[in-house]
């Protein structure tokens, strides 16, 4: 891969523009990072605020009107609404999996179909999670699968 | 354009498999039947809008649980019987008693038959997907993250 650095003068925007194949890679994920810092959002757990980067969220949920963010073993109060928190992720490993839920696809271990029509996500932290048949294209099209 | 071509599919299958019972149908219980094409299959093409129609049922704003989604099938299954019969009555696609029963059942295995193809296609695209989760921690050289 070639790597080119440009010297700007004073009063010019510094700016970093990455050209890659799949804006997903991890890879990407590391330059944004080390420009910008790693894309955080925070949730509250007993009254305590905590910053979580992105790459830890298992999955978001809108529950009763009430968001949530789930990581391996603990459960966030979010601010976000599901629409914020789904522009937040753009570019990330995370996608709309259904009509209340984005989930963080590098933190799946398989998929299952199910009776209803749906698809049965099992987290590497052992958790289910259902992905809409609506959705699962762009899964696939983040993990690259070719259609046959 | 996306969505008018996945309910033109729908349209196409729901309609191949009324096509297909109703062949099983007149194999077993009146093979000798001789049947007016252009009313029939107009008539299949309007067994087959009503069937996907119905699946309204299924609408909902927030995502369907599980037995959400059980009692909302068994209720479209009413729903296609309460409609289908009797307008299959009027049409004299059945007549009596037992009639009733064998169309009934073929109902319900129309309906049986599109949620196992819809199983197997999910299984195939399951396939796929955990097919490519393997090889991209195999490419990576980890396990499970």
């Amino acid at each position: 891969m070639r790597v080119a650095v440009e010297e700007i003068e004073k009063g010019f925007e510094e700016e970093v523009i990455v050209r890659c194949y799949d804006k997903n890679a991890e890879w990407v994920e590391h330059v944004r990072e080390a420009a910008v810092g790693a894309l955080s959002v925070c949730g509250w757990r007993e009254n305590t605020l905590r910053w979580l980067k992105l790459s830890e969220v298992f999955y978001f949920e809108v529950v009763d009107d009430r968001s949530f963010l789930y990581t391996q073993a603990e459960v966030f109060e979010a601010k976000e609404k599901l629409y914020e928190f789904e522009q937040l992720c753009t570019g990330s490993n995370l996608f709309r999996c259904s009509k209340s839920m984005i989930l963080n696809a590098k933190k799946i271990d398989y998929v299952r179909p199910s009776l209803s029509g749906r698809f049965e996500a099992v987290l590497s932290n052992g958790e289910k999670v259902i992905v809409s048949r609506k959705y699962v294209a762009d899964l696939k099209r983040m993990l690259g699968v070719q259609e046959i | 354009m996306k969505n008018i071509t996945i309910w033109a599919r729908r349209y196409v299958l729901v309609y191949g498999i009324i096509m297909l019972c109703t062949f099983f149908m007149c194999l077993l219980f009146n093979p000798d039947s001789e049947l007016p094409v252009v009313s029939f299959f107009g008539r299949i093409m309007v067994f087959a809008l009503i069937a996907l129609l119905s699946l309204v049922v299924y609408y909902a704003k927030e995502e369907l649980t599980v037995k959400a989604w059980w009692m909302r099938t068994v209720l479209h299954l009413l729903v296609l019987e309460a409609v289908l019969l009797p307008l299959a009555h009027h049409w004299g696609f059945w007549h009596g008693g037992t009639d009733i029963l064998v169309y009934a059942g073929f109902i319900l295995l129309a309906k049986a038959v599109w949620h196992l193809m819809d199983y197997g296609r999910n299984a195939k695209t399951a396939a796929q997907i955990n097919e490519r989760i393997r090889k991209n921690r195999l490419e990576k050289g980890i396990g499970k993250e």
